[in-house]
């Protein structure tokens, strides 16, 4: 009971986040960003013509009202149909949804993973050369750009001129009824993964290696120590458990902005069928229903992932409250 | 307001923060090294701005696809351009997007920063709270999309787009720390003997606040040298001119057809900045974080 009236309460205090982010979205995109009268016109319009169109478009209709719009699309779910493509923006984003999902999960999962378990490794054997040799290398990964990673994978694994062994683009892993070929899956997914992974471990290491490290130097490691615990279960209760938390808030937080920003890029260059490609395709046309939908989704998105941050503090320090 | 600066981090061992910054990063062999790229990679961009070299990165020749040979270092491109000079004309670019967004940015974070800070609890700070949150609840490449609608594809719409989400990193760190600085005794002083609110915000707490800024700036720097790269790629970055991103994005075809010139020297020149940087940066954290005086 107490944990559902900390939800309520929790989601009624991210609704000013969410009237911000499509203010602000609504007013950029949308009120100052482009006419799209003109594409909808043929040649040599009336006057009429031109009315009618802006009438349709809901230009002629005072500010506030048009982001009042906005707002009820955004709670029934029912953003219109594309301006592009002839398809309700709403089953474009549940056709795609899926295929980013199944392209992101793995590699945020090991991109994590492995993180930790490298951050793990290092802390553990602070100041040898393992470390500094872990911690070299998540400098250089931190200091390659995504792009080039995402070029020279695609180069090395999937042309003539390396390894050639995963396929260049594309996403053909659905059969006639939806359901994953895995054989496929496998084929298509491995090499944007492995990208994500390479860029995702630079960050990621040097992130949990510092907070790991800071646990460590505390007085109950030390104590443990003394009482000769094995190193597995220092590191593992001892530290690991205790670092949670700062760990939890930076995988949480950076589920949303991966959901669209990360697979942006991958999808793009992958010619991958999901949301950052929907998202991308529709900057370059300037398809607005699609923006604020997408754009409308990640502020709640967010909200939600902050609850949800909060609820597992809890699960891992008793002593937080939901407050 | 020197005084006060110094007296306050003086009092320990008759050093300042600065000069200990300044005996540790000396001896930081790693930091000395990154320091010293980033500045030969400044004289190369103050030479082009100053037009000593790369003015001819437009200029085409009948010499398409060469490798890399005595007149051109790094080959040519599909159009006969000399990828070389493309490279160093794009340093300029790099460092122009790196220090108009880190100093902007920087500024707007420390002021942003230190007003919410100095009043943490009252209304401002919800304000300038709530606008943090929002702006790093918007998908970047999203925001950077909206503002360049926004702008009407001004040439500045992609700096303008990363000032106003940069800051917000910087402004939550000097937040923090003002939170911890405006409880010090020589705030009260300040206080106690009449001087006005903003210049104890501007002129009494933010210098402390200094050897958070420079190491915030650089990273900043780092961030939107990196970030012009994939925007130009995506086409929402440099549209007139040349930049790595966009020596990158034309590589795209390049290297379908076996051509490696291009894609292999902007990686370069990027990676190199980039990693050079990145240790100048840890380095000058480890240097000016006073916890680890000593």
């Amino acid at each position: 009971m107490d944990i559902l009236k900390f939800a309520l309460r929790k989601l009624a205090g991210g609704v000013p986040l969410i009237l911000g982010v499509t203010f602000i979205s609504f007013l950029l995109m949308i009120y100052f960003g482009p006419d799209l009268t003109w594409d909808k016109l043929g040649k040599n319009p009336t006057a009429l013509e031109i009315q009618e169109v802006r009438h349709e478009l809901g230009y002629d209709q005072p500010f506030l009202q048009r982001y009042g719009t906005y707002l009820k699309e955004l709670v029934t779910f029912d953003f219109g149909n594309s301006q592009v493509v002839d398809k309700k923006v709403s089953t474009i984003l549940k056709e795609t949804m899926p295929v980013s999902l199944h392209l992101i999960i793995p590699g945020f999962i090991l991109g994590n993973v492995i993180a930790i378990a490298l951050a793990l490794f290092a802390a553990y054997h602070r100041g040898s050369w393992i470390d500094k040799l872990i911690m070299t290398g998540s400098v250089i990964g931190m200091s390659i750009s995504f792009l080039i990673v995402i070029i020279f994978f695609q180069l090395l694994f999937c042309s003539s001129y390396g390894l050639d062994m995963f396929p260049v683009r594309g996403w053909e892993v659905y059969d006639s009824e939806d359901n994953i070929i895995w054989y496929q899956y496998l084929r298509y997914v491995t090499v944007p993964t492995l990208a994500t992974v390479f860029v995702a471990l630079g960050y990621n290491t040097r992130f949990y290696r510092a907070v790991l490290v800071e646990e460590m130097t505390k007085d109950h490691v030390r104590t443990a120590k003394a009482f000769g615990h094995t190193p597995t279960s220092l590191l593992f209760k001892g530290v690991l458990k205790n670092a949670m938390v700062p760990i939890i808030t930076r995988i949480m937080f950076s589920i949303p902005l991966v959901v669209v920003s990360g697979s942006l890029l991958i999808e793009s260059y992958f010619g991958i069928p999901g949301v950052g490609k929907v998202t991308f395709d529709a900057i370059i046309a300037g398809d607005q229903n699609i923006l604020k939908a997408i754009v409308g989704l990640t502020a709640v998105l967010f909200v939600v992932v902050l609850l949800l941050t909060d609820i597992l503090y809890r699960v891992f320090d008793p002593r937080v409250e939901l407050k | 307001m020197t005084e006060i600066t110094h007296n306050t981090t003086m009092m320990e061992k008759g050093d300042s923060l600065w000069d200990k910054a300044w005996y540790k990063f000396k001896h930081d062999n790693m930091g000395k090294t990154g320091a010293f790229i980033v500045f030969i990679y400044l004289i190369v961009a103050l030479g082009v701005w100053f037009g000593f070299w790369g003015g001819t990165w437009s200029d085409t020749s009948d010499q398409l696809w060469q490798g890399p040979s005595m007149q051109n270092w790094f080959g040519t491109n599909v159009i006969g351009q000399d990828v070389f000079t493309r490279a160093i004309y794009s340093t300029k670019v790099a460092f122009e997007v790196g220090f108009i967004v880190a100093l902007l940015s920087t500024a707007l974070g420390a002021v942003l920063g230190a007003i919410s800070g100095y009043f943490s609890g009252s209304w401002i700070d919800s304000v300038i709270l709530w606008l943090m949150g929002v702006l790093d609840s918007i998908p970047f490449y999203l925001f950077v999309a909206a503002v360049a609608f926004a702008l009407k594809d001004n040439p500045f719409a992609m700096h303008i787009a990363m000032i106003s989400t940069f800051w917000t990193i910087t402004s939550r760190v000097v937040r923090g720390e003002v939170i911890k600085l405006k409880g010090q005794e020589f705030v009260e002083a300040a206080h106690a003997i009449g001087v006005s609110q903003n210049k104890i915000i501007f002129k009494h707490i933010m210098p402390n606040t200094s050897h958070i800024l420079l190491v915030q700036s650089t990273i900043a720097f780092v961030a939107a040298i990196k970030s012009e790269v994939i925007l130009s790629f995506l086409g929402l970055g440099v549209k007139d001119g040349v930049s790595w991103g966009l020596m990158i994005s034309e590589s795209t075809q390049d290297v379908l057809a076996g051509h490696f010139n291009n894609f292999a020297s902007s990686s370069a020149f990027l990676f190199i900045l980039v990693i050079a940087f990145n240790m100048f940066s840890d380095s000058m954290q480890d240097a000016l974080d006073p916890k680890k005086v000593g």
